[in-house]
């Protein structure tokens, strides 16, 4: 066998530049935690993730005794039921307390969403749950096999999902609770409604062929939003029972009933939360009788103290303001399966507490940073138990909790603030993936702001991401136009999730004698609706007269065409992407329709302004703005540089013609798959034999014009894409009655989706990943240097789509000392300047990562940037690795 | 009994945790010391019965499980 280097000009890295020769160099800065954090973070390295029972069984019993109940009142019967059973535990050292479950990195199943997948393991009555599409992506992805994942069982531990360890004595109990949810989760009931969408036959192949990656209505049916932290923060738990009852005598009886079960639902949850912060504040009492040492018993008197406080009031001070949001964070992520649930613009809606603290003496920097260096912990600690497929072939492990910094205030102002350098601070000294980071990047941010960011960035962990503020506010203001946004609203947007650009509103914060305007996220979940297509799949499609090539499946209908001209290709495959939006949209509308009747949002629907003023939840149009179903996208690039050596080589200079094409995918250009070698890197890959068979037609296909070089006859058909895309969505309505909108990440879809294509038109071979983001470019591809980069990913407007995205990797030593920070910074204000969305960087050596995956062991801390996230190395599936190895390493800028 | 049994027990993950008494690191499975205390769990409850080796009945109505932890059951009762 011959190993050969595809695209390459040096063996196993790709560099724009000249190769390093040096030894691997080291990250430019190093910085620890406290010795306390640094203790919290040793015991979690050494943390499994691990799923338990408690919180299902008793919302499960709970629900089970209220059969015809109101659904919204029995949901939070339920909720309240879970809340109070939860276990609490506080881990030595803790300074803010509470999580999911009992375990350091514990989340349990929700069955109520879905329980096929649990059952379809465990129970042969349910085995054939298997041959549903929907489980196909768990098939093509890699879990990573280090650092916290269970993926193997072991003595008393069963291995759930390649991730969770559960403890064999609740398997059990798993099954039981799980058949209880049968014909009756949001899943099996959307399923049942599902088929009666004309084309549902198509989705189902769909899913099948990994065309769509998955249904968002019961795998992760929250997230990649906002958190708003006012309510609590101005009327604590105990005013906003009091908002509730005083609503509902005013609503009992009259029209619109449903505010009453609203209302009732709210009141109801929250005596739950109560209980849960109150037996944290008992376990504290414990810990401080057991305790011996002074410090350390005072500690857990003041967190009792302090949950006992804000289990009813609204906080004095910075610390009780940290514990109640961070309290109120966790109460979210408890009552459904979420990834992406974004704390948005934290520092600035803390900073009354934390001004007021510092001016009076209360607090220090040094003790905030320590503050602020947990609570990254506690982002860290997140786990969200989904199936193998969404878990490792989309989120990678990763949880998405992104803090966002910078901006404007409500009048138009420099937003960035002090606390929120802290915040940087500590994300260098206590370097996790929680929570991520992204700079809104403003004209009127301040240099030593930015310059802080640049540091930050310089660590190697991939944040901050770096956004264009002005960009986003003009998605906001197009997007949600129709239900009233405005400039100044527009201005308080933030991520959700990974790069989720999302509406915020103003809400006017009580506190010390003032009224501070404070930011928080005011609509629900993006990033639900249609879940990431694989556009170079459907082009395979195109192709191949709607087979599925690989399974041999009829995903869509045969179009019969010769494909005689590119315009005819092009044309097909927008009848098929249009296709494939049409069934999903109706299909994933169904899904969430039943999710907001079955498992209604209460706890995010009560903080989600207006919510609470108009009593609807957000499943009912309850927040102020709900334009939130989009259309995701993953392999934009690939198809962009296919459809180019289409043009090119079949149609305009015919080098060589379509059936020959064809036979040369269906050979993979006389190449093993990638799955035949087992290696996913886009660098090295196997030729079959010492045949040339194909190496002609494969080099013109290799050599045919590629995006991110400024050449202007692929980034022509780049922005053909863009704009038809951003147009179709428009032609779609979400369940809210709203049109969709482009989205445009790939989280991790571009490895699990990359797997089961067959080679592209472009020259990428079989099975390995597609192009990261959505204007990275195709590692490798990309030889003119990084501005002919921003040339290219610039060539349409991005604010016609929530996002864009762009990874780039660095050498160290390029931005090395204060002068590389200043040529950094210049580098990425020319490409916003642009008027790019968003770029984010690795700032590593690529021998590095190249050692951390033959020697993971020694490399237990190293972080790395892949799609909108951080995420542990190790953590990582072997394919995403391969494809961070492999992307193009900047020796120079 | 197991660290596992013990309500001394604080559980790091399903394989581990620590002792609320000592601090000291614990494996879930290993035998416990001369402090150990029954945690409040199912299977210790009055109002549970064993239907078999591992599920059983809460109030003779509900399913349970018999190493369920109870410390938050305000129904918990010592058998």
């Amino acid at each position: 066998m011959t190993t050969v280097n595809n695209f390459l000009t040096c063996k196993a890295t790709n560099y724009y530049g000249k190769a390093p020769k040096d030894n691997v160099l080291a990250r430019e800065i190093d910085k620890k935690p406290t010795p306390r954090v640094e203790k919290i973070r040793e015991r979690y390295f050494d943390a499994k993730s691990s799923a338990s029972m408690q919180f299902p069984y008793w919302y499960t019993r709970r629900w089970n005794e209220l059969e015809g109940e109101v659904a919204m009142v029995r949901r939070a019967e339920a909720l309240k039921s879970g809340f109070e059973h939860l276990s609490p535990a506080i881990f030595p050292g803790e300074l803010l307390v509470m999580q999911k479950a009992e375990y350091l990195r514990g989340s349990y199943p929700m069955p109520w969403l879905s329980e096929s997948f649990f059952l379809a393991k465990e129970d042969e009555i349910y085995k054939e749950a298997l041959e549903a599409g929907k489980v196909s992506s768990d098939e093509v992805t890699t879990m990573g096999q280090g650092g916290g994942n269970v993926t193997k069982s072991a003595g008393n531990i069963v291995s759930i999902a390649g991730k969770f360890g559960m403890r064999k004595e609740e398997i059990p109990a798993l099954i039981a609770t799980s058949k209880r949810w049968h014909n009756k989760s949001v899943d099996d009931v959307g399923h049942k409604y599902e088929q009666m969408v004309p084309g549902y036959d198509t989705k189902e192949e769909i899913m099948r062929a990994v065309i769509c990656m998955f249904d968002s209505g019961y795998t992760l049916p929250q997230g990649r939003e906002v958190m708003n932290y006012y309510y609590p923060l101005q009327y604590g738990i105990n005013g906003i029972i009091d908002i509730c009852k005083s609503k509902l005598s005013d609503s009992a009886g009259f029209p619109e009933m449903d505010r009453i079960y609203f209302f009732k639902a709210v009141e109801t949850t929250l005596y739950g939360i109560q209980t849960w912060i109150k037996n944290y504040a008992k376990e504290a009492h414990l810990l401080a009788d057991l305790e011996k040492e002074e410090k350390q018993k005072a500690e857990y008197l003041e967190i009792a103290e302090r949950l006992e406080w804000i289990s009813e009031n609204s906080p004095r001070d910075f610390r009780d303001a940290l514990q109640l949001v961070w309290t109120f964070h966790v109460a979210v992520l408890n009552e459904d399966a979420i990834s992406g649930l974004s704390p948005g613009r934290l520092g600035q809606v803390l900073y009354p507490y934390w001004k007021k603290d510092m001016d009076e003496g209360k607090i220090d920097e040094k003790q905030t940073l320590e503050l602020l260096e947990a609570m990254r912990m506690k982002f860290t600690e997140i786990d969200v138990f989904a199936s193998m497929g969404v878990v490792g072939g989309v989120l990678s492990g990763n949880t998405f909790n992104n803090l966002s910094i910078a901006g404007l205030d409500k009048d138009g102002n420099n937003a960035a603030n002090d606390l929120e350098m802290l915040i940087m601070e500590s994300a260098m000294t206590c370097d996790t993936p929680q929570p991520t980071l992204t700079m809104l990047y403003d004209e009127v941010t301040p240099e030593e702001f930015l310059l802080k960011g640049i540091e930050t960035t310089k660590i190697g962990t991939g944040y901050p991401a770096w956004v264009n503020n002005r960009v986003a506010m003009e998605f906001v203001m197009q997007n949600f136009k129709k239900e009233g946004m405005d400039l100044e609203e527009a201005r308080a947007w933030a991520i959700g999730g990974c790069l989720e650009t999302s509406a915020g509103s103003w809400m006017p914060l009580e506190f010390n004698g003032e009224t501070h305007y404070i930011p928080g996220g005011s609509a629900p979940a993006t990033s639900v609706g249609v879940h990431f297509i694989s556009v170079p799949k459907i082009l395979e499609a195109v192709l191949f007269d709607g087979l599925d090539r690989r399974t041999g499946i009829r995903v869509y209908p045969a179009h019969g065409k010769k494909l005689e001209t590119y315009e005819e290709v092009w044309d097909t495959f927008k009848e098929y992407f249009s296709l494939t939006v049409e069934v999903l949209t109706l299909t994933n509308n169904i899904q969430h329709d039943l999710w907001g009747k079955i498992s209604p949002s209460i706890v995010n629907s009560m903080l989600k302004p207006d919510c609470l003023e108009t009593g609807k939840d957000i499943s009912r149009k309850g927040s102020r703005y709900n334009r939130t179903f989009n259309v995701e996208v993953s392999g934009g690039v690939n198809l962009a540089n296919s459809l180019a050596s289409l043009k090119k080589n079949v149609y305009e200079e015919k080098n060589f013609t379509l059936d020959t094409l064809r036979d040369a995918i269906d050979d993979n250009f006389g190449f093993f798959t990638a799955q035949e070698t087992g290696s996913y890197s886009l660098i090295e890959q196997v030729k079959k034999d010492k045949s040339d068979k194909w190496l002609k037609i494969h080099s013109q296909c290799i050599d045919a014009p590629k995006y991110g070089n400024d050449d202007k006859f692929v980034d022509d058909i780049f922005r053909d894409w863009q704009i038809w895309f951003s147009e179709m969505c428009e032609g779609y309505k979400s369940l809210y009655d709203e049109p969709l909108y482009p989205c445009q990440i790939s989280v991790s879809t571009h490895a699990p989706m990359g797997a089961v294509t067959l080679a592209t038109p472009d020259g990428r071979l079989s099975g390995t990943t597609f192009s990261d983001g959505s204007v990275s470019a195709y590692p490798g591809t990309d030889k003119n240097g990084p501005y002919a980069l921003f040339n290219s990913a610039t060539c349409y407007n991005h604010s016609l789509s929530q996002n864009s995205q762009l990874n780039m990797k660095i050498h160290p030593s390029v931005v090395k000392g204060r002068d590389g920070s200043k040529k950094f910074l210049e580098m990425i204000r020319a490409y916003l300047r642009k008027g790019a969305f968003h770029a984010q960087f690795n700032i590593v050596d690529s021998r590095m990562l190249k050692e951390a995956q033959e020697e993971p062991d020694n490399y237990r801390g190293l972080m790395v940037r892949v799609a909108g996230f951080t995420q542990y190395w190790v953590e990582l599936g072997k394919q995403i690795q391969d494809e961070v190895i492999a992307r193009t390493e900047y020796e120079e800028i | 009994m197991r660290h596992y049994d013990c309500k001394y027990y604080l559980a790091i993950d399903a394989f581990k945790g620590i002792c609320k008494r000592d601090k000291s690191d614990i494996l879930a499975d290993d035998a416990s010391c001369e402090y150990f205390e029954k945690a409040e769990k199912c299977i210790h409850c009055a109002h549970f019965k064993l239907v078999s080796d591992e599920m059983g009945t809460c109030m003779d109505k509900h399913e349970a499980y018999p190493q369920m932890n109870a410390n938050t059951c305000s129904d918990f009762t010592w058998n």
